[in-house]
C-alpha cells in the first residue's frame, strides 16, 4: 500500500484534468456533456476498485468518437432514442469485453503492433482535431463524405459560415494551451481552459448571445447517484442488430488500449498487476456503465501518466479521482455554465494535436514495415473513420507479424556427397515456399536438411519432406533430416520414418 | 405420402415464421395513419426517430425544468405560456410551423421556427440561447411541426399568438393593474409575484426577463385579457387588462440579456 496522501493527490489531480476530457468527450460521442463526467466518475470508480493497477480508466476518445460512428445514422444527435441506442451499445461492449476475460484473451493484444497502436492514435487525433473545428468555428452542421471537401467549404465560405466569435475564443484557449506548456508542463490543459473561459467573459462582456451567437455549456442537471435503466426490447434489439460490429470495434480498442497501458505499467512499475484481471474490470466498468447513466471508457494515456508521475501506485487514486469529480462539479458547475463550447473545443483541439507526433513517424520511419503500418492506418482512419482504420491496423499487423515469422535463415553447404542445409526459424505453410526453392535449385543431390535450430514443424512441413523425398528417391537422391527428439516424435507420429532417413542428434 | 407430410411440415413452418414475425412487427406508428394523439404516442413501447422526438419536444414544453434545464434560468415552463402545452387558440398554440421558413438562408443561416424557439429560451426562460442543432430545440421544433399538421402553409392558423386588445382611448394605469392585481391575481401568484406550488412566478428573478414578449404591454394584455385568472378568461375588461399589464411590466425581474451584460452576466453567475 503507497502513501495514501499522495494517491488522494494524485485523485484530485485526475479528477481536474477528466473534467474537461469528460465534457469534451460527450460532445464527440453525441451526448449531453453530463454523460461525460458520469463517465469519469463511475468507469473511473469500478474500473479501480475491480482492477489491480493504478491505471486511470474513464471518458476516452477513440471509444467516444466510435459511439458517435455508431449511434448517429440510428436517431438524433443527444435525442432520447439516441441515449438509449448508446446505452445498448456499451451493454455490448461490456459484455463483449468479458467475453475476451473468460476466453483469457488479453493475450491477442499482443498481436497489435506498436506502430498500429500509434497510428490508431493518430488517426483518432486527427478526427478530433477535424470535429473541434465545429465547434470552434461553430459551422452549423453539415456533412462531406471526405475531410478535404469540409475544409474546402470551410475555406471558400468562410465569411458566411464562421462565426468570429467563437473563433477568437477557440483561438485564446489554443493560445493559452501551448503557451501555458511552457510554464506548466503538466496542468496546460487548466490553463487552456481557463484562457478560453475568461476569453469568453470577456466576449460575453461587450456583446449579448443574439449577436455573438455562441454556444454555452449550460447548467448541468447532475446527480449524485444517476441510476437508469437501458430500455430493451424486441424493436431495439432488432435495430441494435447494426450496432454489434461497432460494439466488437469498440470492445477492441477500448482493451487494447488500457492494456497497452497496464502493460506499461507493469514494465515501468513494480505494481503487482494481472492483465486478466484488468481485462474483468474494464468489461465489468462497461457493462454497469449504462446503470449509471455513463457510456463506455477506456483507460486514458495522458491521465495515468500524470497519476504516474505524481507517485500514485495504487488503483486507489482512481477511486479517488471519482470522488473528486463528484465533488468539483458540484461546486464548478454555476461557473461552468458561461462556458463556451469553443473553449471545449480549443482543449479538444489540443488534444488532438498531441496524439499526431511527430516523434512517432521519425521513430518507425526507421523500419519500412512498421511505416506503412503506421501510415496506412492513419490515412484511412483520416479517409474512411476510425473503425474502418481500426480492422486495417489490426489486418496490418497481423499481416507483417505473419511475414515475418515466415522468413526462414538458411544456410547451404555443397560437398561431393551431397548438400548440407540448415534451417533457421520456423517451419510451417507459410515458410515452406521459402524452401521449396532451395529444394528445386539442388534437384538430384543427395541432401541434409539441419532441423536443429528450427522453432516449429507443422503438418504441411512434414508432408513436404515425405512429398520431396519420394520424388528425389525416383531420382536416384535421399534425403536425410537432422533432429531432437521431439521433432522425431512428431515425425514419426506422422508417418515420416518410412520415407525418410531421420538422423537424431 | 411422402410428399403430403413434407408438404405439412412446410406449411406449418411457413405459418410459424409470420405468427413469429408479425407478433415481432415493430409496433412503430406510422404517419400514413394519420396523426396520432400525444396520448397514444406515450403509451407506445417504440418510437422511431420522428415520433420519438415530438414525444420529447411535448416532455420540454410541458416539463421544462427537468426535460431542458440546461438553457433554462427560471422556474417557468414553456407551457405557463403556450397553454394547453401550446395547444390552446388564443394563448401562444404553437401549431405554428408552416408560418416559418423551412429553408435555412445561405448566410442569415439561423432564421425559421429554431431562432422563435431558441429566443424564448434567452427571454421568456430566463436563460441561455441553445445552439441551433441542440437535441431539445429540434425536439421542440419536430413537436411544433407535429402540432402544425394539417394547417396551411403561410397561412395564419386560426387564434394564433394572443387577441390584439383594441384601444381604449385610457393609457393604461398600474395604479389601478396594482388593484385588480390584488384582487383578481395575488390569490394564485402570489402577493409578491413569486407564484406558488403550480402557479408560476409573474415578476422577480424567477419569472420571464424585460426581453421577453411577455414583457411587452400590448402582448401581455392580451394573454391576460383571453385567459386570466385561469380557467375564467375574458372576464376582465379591456382596460383592467392593460392596467394589469402596465403593473406587471413595471415590478422587477431579470434584465434583458441585450442590454446590460454585465449585470445578466452577474446573474447567471449567481444564479
Ligand atoms: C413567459 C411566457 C413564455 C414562456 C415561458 C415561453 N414563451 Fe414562447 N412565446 C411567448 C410569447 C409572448 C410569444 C409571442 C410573442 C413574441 O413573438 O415574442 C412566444 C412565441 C413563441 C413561439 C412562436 C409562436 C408564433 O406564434 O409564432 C414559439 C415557437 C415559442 N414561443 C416557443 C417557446 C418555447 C419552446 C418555450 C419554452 C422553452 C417558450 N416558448 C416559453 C411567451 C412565452
Ligand atoms: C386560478 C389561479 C390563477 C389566477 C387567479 C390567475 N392565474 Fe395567471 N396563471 C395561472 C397558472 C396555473 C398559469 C400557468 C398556466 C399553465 O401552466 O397551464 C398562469 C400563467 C400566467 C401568466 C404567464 C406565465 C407567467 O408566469 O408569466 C401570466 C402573465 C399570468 N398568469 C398572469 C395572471 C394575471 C395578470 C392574473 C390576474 C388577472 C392571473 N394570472 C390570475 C393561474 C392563475
Amino acid at each position: 500500500m503507497g502513501n495514501w496522501r499522495t494517491e488522494i493527490f494524485a485523485g484530485f489531480v485526475g479528477a481536474i484534468l477528466v473534467i474537461p476530457q469528460g465534457i469534451t468527450f460527450a460532445y464527440l460521442a453525441g451526448l449531453q456533456p453530463e454523460y461525460g463526467l458520469y463517465c469519469a466518475i463511475f468507469v473511473t470508480l469500478f474500473c479501480s476498485i475491480l482492477g489491480t493497477s493504478s491505471m486511470m480508466s474513464g471518458p476516452n476518445t477513440a471509444v467516444a468518437i466510435l459511439i458517435g460512428t455508431a449511434v448517429l445514422p440510428l436517431a438524433g444527435r443527444g435525442s432520447p432514442v439516441y441515449i438509449d441506442f448508446v446505452f445498448l451499445l456499451c451493454l455490448m461492449v461490456g459484455a463483449i469485453q468479458l467475453l475476451f476475460w473468460l476466453m483469457r484473451g488479453a493475450r491477442i493484444f499482443q498481436y497489435l503492433s506498436p506502430a498500429a497502436i500509434s497510428g490508431i492514435s493518430a488517426g483518432a487525433g486527427f478526427l478530433i482535431i477535424m470535429s473541434s473545428l465545429d465547434s470552434i468555428l461553430d459551422l452549423s452542421t453539415f456533412k462531406t463524405t471526405f475531410f478535404y471537401e469540409k475544409i474546402y467549404v470551410i475555406i471558400s465560405d468562410a465569411r458566411d459560415l464562421v462565426n468570429p466569435f467563437s473563433l477568437f475564443i477557440g483561438l485564446c484557449t489554443i493560445a493559452g494551451g501551448y503557451l501555458g506548456r511552457r510554464f506548466s508542463p503538466r496542468y496546460f490543459i487548466i490553463i487552456a481552459v481557463t484562457a478560453g473561459y475568461l476569453s469568453g467573459l470577456l466576449v460575453a462582456f461587450i456583446w449579448p448571445q443574439p449577436i455573438t451567437e455562441l454556444e454555452y455549456l449550460g447548467r448541468m442537471p447532475l446527480e449524485w447517484l444517476p441510476f437508469s435503466v437501458p430500455t430493451i426490447n424486441m424493436e431495439y434489439l432488432m435495430i441494435s442488430t447494426k450496432l454489434i460490429p461497432y460494439a466488437i470495434t469498440i470492445a477492441f480498442i477500448g482493451l487494447a488500449q488500457s492494456l497497452v497501458i497496464v502493460r506499461e505499467l507493469k514494465m515501468e512499475t513494480d505494481q503487482d498487476i494481472n492483465l486478466d484481471k484488468e481485462v474483468y474490470a474494464q468489461g465489468l466498468a462497461n457493462l454497469l456503465a449504462p446503470f449509471f447513466s455513463s457510456f463506455a471508457g477506456a483507460g486514458s494515456f495522458n491521465r495515468t501518466k500524470a497519476n504516474q508521475s505524481l507517485g500514485a501506485t495504487t488503483p486507489f487514486s482512481g477511486i479517488a479521482s471519482a470522488g473528486f469529480v463528484l465533488v468539483l462539479i458540484t461546486f464548478l458547475g454555476p461557473i461552468l455554465t458561461y462556458m463556451p463550447m469553443a473553449a471545449m473545443a480549443g482543449t479538444l483541439f489540443i488534444v488532438g494535436a498531441d496524439m499526431i507526433k511527430w516523434r512517432d513517424i521519425k521513430h518507425y520511419a526507421k523500419v519500412r514495415a512498421e511505416l506503412v503500418i503506421y501510415l496506412a492506418t492513419f490515412v484511412s482512419i483520416m479517409f474512411f473513420g476510425l473503425a474502418t482504420g481500426v480492422v486495417v491496423a489490426v489486418f496490418l499487423s497481423v499481416s507483417v507479424f505473419m511475414l515475418r515469422i515466415s522468413q526462414l535463415e538458411l544456410t547451404v553447404e555443397s560437398s561431393d556427397s551431397g548438400v548440407l542445409l540448415k534451417v533457421k526459424g520456423a517451419l510451417f505453410y507459410a515458410s515452406l515456399a521459402h524452401l521449396t526453392e532451395r529444394f528445386h535449385s539442388h534437384f538430384g543431390k543427395n541432401m541434409t536438411v539441419d532441423l536443429q535450430f528450427t522453432t516449429h514443424i507443422d503438418q504441411s512441413a512434414v508432408d513436404f519432406f515425405i512429398r520431396e523425398s519420394k520424388h528425389m528417391a525416383a531420382h536416384g537422391a535421399r534425403l536425410t533430416l537432422l533432429i531432437n527428439d521431439k521433432q522425431g516424435h512428431f515425425l514419426k507420429k506422422l508417418g515420416a520414418s518410412s520415407d525418410i532417413e531421420l538422423v537424431a542428434l | 405420402m411422402q410428399n403430403m407430410t413434407l408438404f405439412r411440415k412446410l406449411i406449418t413452418v411457413v405459418s410459424l415464421i409470420t405468427a413469429t414475425s408479425v407478433l415481432l412487427m415493430p409496433s412503430v406508428v406510422s404517419a400514413q395513419q394519420g396523426q396520432p394523439t400525444i396520448e397514444q404516442l406515450l403509451q407506445e413501447p417504440f418510437l422511431d426517430d420522428y415520433y420519438s422526438n415530438v414525444v420529447y419536444g411535448y416532455e420540454i414544453i410541458t416539463d421544462t425544468q427537468n426535460n431542458a434545464s440546461r438553457y433554462v434560468g427560471n422556474s417557468l415552463n414553456c407551457s405557463n405560456c403556450h397553454l394547453q402545452a401550446g395547444t390552446q387558440k388564443e394563448a401562444l398554440p404553437l401549431n405554428v410551423a408552416g408560418m416559418y421558413p423551412k429553408w435555412r438562408a445561405k448566410n442569415g443561416k439561423r432564421n425559421g421556427i429554431g431562432l422563435r424557439i431558441r429566443e424564448c429560451f434567452l427571454y421568456s426562460m430566463d436563460g441561455i440561447m441553445p445552439p441551433e442543432d441542440a437535441p431539445e430545440v429540434l425536439a421542440i421544433s419536430a413537436y411544433v411541426s407535429y402540432l402544425s399538421q394539417g394547417q396551411i402553409m403561410g397561412a395564419e392558423p386560426e387564434g394564433r399568438g394572443v387577441p390584439t386588445l383594441p384601444d381604449t382611448g385610457y393609457d393604461p394605469n398600474p395604479a389601478n393593474g396594482r388593484a385588480v392585481y390584488l384582487e383578481q391575481c395575488a390569490s394564485c401568484h402570489g402577493v409578491q409575484g413569486e407564484g406558488m406550488a403550480g402557479m408560476p412566478p409573474v415578476w422577480g428573478l424567477n419569472s420571464y426577463n424585460k426581453g421577453a414578449g411577455m414583457n411587452d404591454i400590448r402582448e401581455a394584455a392580451g394573454f391576460i385579457w383571453a385567459n386570466m385568472p385561469l380557467g375564467n378568461g375574458k372576464s376582465l375588461s379591456h382596460q383592467q387588462a392593460f392596467d394589469v399589464s402596465a403593473y406587471l411590466n413595471l415590478q422587477i425581474r431579470p434584465s434583458d440579456p441585450r442590454d446590460s451584460k454585465f449585470l445578466k452576466l452577474l446573474e447567471h453567475l449567481i444564479n
